[in-house]
């Protein structure tokens, strides 16, 4: 195509041939809203989380009744479902955006304007976030509730909303990608429950796997208080004076590194949401105290589930203890 | 005539879809001013042709001006002023059509007030004001089929593509479609439909391109469609006169077969000579009850291109 023989185009001289972002996005984003608050289903997805929800918090109520830590154990269940529900909700939110509208040829005539693709898609995530806060927003009287009993701090309650708010956002962008880019709705739904079990399955599973291939055998060394050998006397009877020696013994053992392979984990939206809650953990004791042996370190409690996985995590990254005293 | 600012240019246009050729080798041009028809039969590339020059599509070779811009090179200038009506309805269910169309003011830059007031300008226009506050599902076909013509219109464009707008509208909006697109016209704007309605056509056209498998097989205007050797049919009260007349004139003719009627069809050179004829036989006391053309004159080109229907 030679440039001599082409019709000339003439400058741009009129008005700006794109819209302001700000509109666009609002356009498109009250375009997908008044869609999706005057059709049934989304009211009915509403109902149904609000049930199940609501019945996992009663039943939970019922069965910790007794239990120390209720109030912790509970935000922390509620705060697991919310995220798992989510996981499932947010895709089918999000993952016919694009090419449901393409499918229903309502797609071509926002091409054909001055909205640009990134607005479009801007605007449709909005849309399909907004729409998956409002599960977070039906589940907060539970949270509230659980807060309401006690043993888990404000702070805590804040960071696991936000996280969950977040993670809803990243789900639906996800689904508005692969909506983008799949042709059928079917498939793109699909395609977006995959990478949504392999977020929180496969990465578990392939963490767990692969925590083999990290595994090496390694010198340990441990040591321990025990009483001598001198101290059983060949009478059978125990020697009340023999003093406690400390024995050191120092033994090869498979050891798993598991410190290199944690940052699979970091893509676990579990993990996100559970690791980004500041636990209100006991103080750790000064270094230079001398450790009683028979207490726990601080007041004990039981950690809800969220809290236990943040723990296990935690664990993880740190790798094993090759110099246990 | 085109200029460098207005109208359609298209020269040598290809596009395929991976081994179907869907455009081959399109040449055209659509001067402002003038309603231009693209005329052929199912299959032949139309509606691919009009997603090209409505920015949705990038040919694979061949240059496109659209308002005078490129609408691979300069989509946004070219968008501003193409009004784009799809072959498919792509209706947003739940918007009512006054929201409909205030939407996608808004996405072509217009303000509050002014979209408020051509959406409903044009709701007038294309006669739906009563249903401004329904949603779009219960209108039926023919109405979206107008919702859809006045969304094309909302930014008052240079340009106009339509494909197949007159699918699923009934005669009254049909004579109002043609109106509209006239009085468009005349206003100095581009006007291009899609169509295999030719009788329509006929009708609003001033020029037409014909397309067939992917080519552009033959471009006129109206008043050279006009002119051309065209079929007559006649009918006669009783026939056998008719026929004993026409063979002593010696004018061929043949019994025309897709009729419920019976008559005769005849190939006629102008526009002269069928009014020959036509006093001719009245004088030789022949009763014609019926001496017409077969077909418009956009049917007649059609059917003389021989193009193979699939």
């Amino acid at each position: 195509m030679s440039t001599v023989t082409e019709p000339s185009t003439p400058q741009p001289v009129r008005t700006s041939t794109s819209l302001p972002a700000w509109t666009a996005v609002r356009t498109v984003f009250s375009l997908e809203m008044k869609q999706r608050l005057r059709g049934r289903a989304w009211y009915w997805m509403l109902g149904v989380w609000f049930v199940v929800i609501g019945l996992i918090f009663v039943l939970g109520t019922a069965f910790l009744g007794t239990m120390d830590n209720e109030g912790g154990i509970l935000f922390d269940l509620v705060v697991g479902f919310v995220l798992f529900f989510g996981l499932l909700v947010a895709p089918g939110l999000s993952a016919n955006a694009v090419n449901g509208d393409r499918a229903g040829g309502t797609l071509a005539i926002l091409q054909v304007t001055l909205l640009s693709p990134g607005q479009l898609l801007l605007g449709k995530w909005l849309a399909s976030w907004v729409g998956s806060l409002a599960f977070l927003v039906l589940s907060s009287p539970f949270i509230f509730w659980a807060l309401a009993l006690g043993g888990v701090d404000a702070s805590e309650a804040l960071v696991s909303l936000l996280m969950l708010a977040v993670e809803l956002g990243i789900l639906c962008a996800i689904g508005v990608g692969i909506s983008a880019l799949a042709d059928r709705p079917l498939f793109s739904i699909v395609s977006t429950y995959m990478v949504v079990a392999l977020l929180s399955i496969g990465t578990l599973i392939v963490f767990g796997l692969s925590s083999a291939l990290v595994t090496e055998d390694r010198m340990t060394t441990t040591s321990y208080y025990d009483y001598p050998d001198s101290a059983y006397r060949d009478d059978g009877r125990f020697d009340e004076d023999a003093e406690l020696e400390c024995i050191t013994q120092t033994y090869t053992t498979p050891v798993a590194h598991t410190e290199y392979v944690a940052w699979l984990l970091a893509a676990n939206p579990f993990v996100v949401v559970a690791d980004a809650v500041p636990y209100g953990l006991p103080d750790e004791p000064p270094a230079d105290a001398v450790p009683d042996p028979y207490a726990y370190a601080g007041d004990y409690y039981a950690p809800g589930v969220m809290e236990m996985a943040s723990q296990l995590v935690r664990a993880a990254q740190a790798g094993p203890d090759l110099d246990v005293t | 005539m085109t200029d460098e600012n207005g109208g359609i240019v298209v020269e040598g246009v290809a596009r395929s879809f991976g081994s179907v050729q869907a455009v081959n080798d399109v040449d055209f041009k659509a001067p402002p001013g003038e309603v231009t028809a693209l005329i052929g039969p199912n299959g032949s590339g139309k509606t691919t042709l009009l997603l090209i020059l409505a920015s949705l599509l990038a040919p694979d070779k061949g240059t496109v001006r659209v308002a005078g811009f490129d609408p691979v090179a300069q989509p946004g200038e070219v968008r501003r002023r193409m009004g784009w009506m799809p072959d498919t309805l792509g209706v947003w269910d739940s918007l009512t059509a006054s929201e409909v169309l205030k939407t996608m003011g808004a996405l072509y830059g217009l303000g509050e007030a002014d979209r408020s007031s051509r959406a409903e300008d044009l709701l007038g226009t294309v006669n739906l004001t009563e249903y401004a506050k329904q949603p779009a599902r219960v209108l039926s076909r023919g109405q979206q089929q107008r919702l859809s013509l006045a969304r094309a219109l909302i930014h008052d464009p240079e340009v106009l593509l339509l494909d197949e707008p007159a699918s699923g509208l009934d005669p009254g909006s049909r004579v109002e479609l043609r109106s509209l697109l006239r009085s468009l016209a005349a206003a100095g704007k581009t006007v291009v439909v899609s169509s295999h309605v030719l009788s329509e056509l006929d009708e609003i056209a001033d020029r037409a391109v014909f397309v067939s498998r992917g080519r552009s097989v033959k471009s006129q205007t109206l008043d050279e469609a006009g002119s051309q050797t065209r079929r007559y049919y006649v009918r006669a009260e009783p026939m056998s006169e008719l026929a004993t007349a026409l063979q002593s004139y010696g004018v061929r003719f043949e019994t025309r077969g897709d009729s419920r009627r019976e008559e005769f069809l005849i190939q006629l050179g102008s526009t002269a000579e069928a009014s020959w004829l036509l006093r001719t036989l009245v004088l030789g006391d022949v009763v014609i009850t019926a001496f017409a053309p077969a077909g418009g004159a956009l049917e007649e080109t059609y059917m003389s291109l021989d193009t193979d229907r699939r």
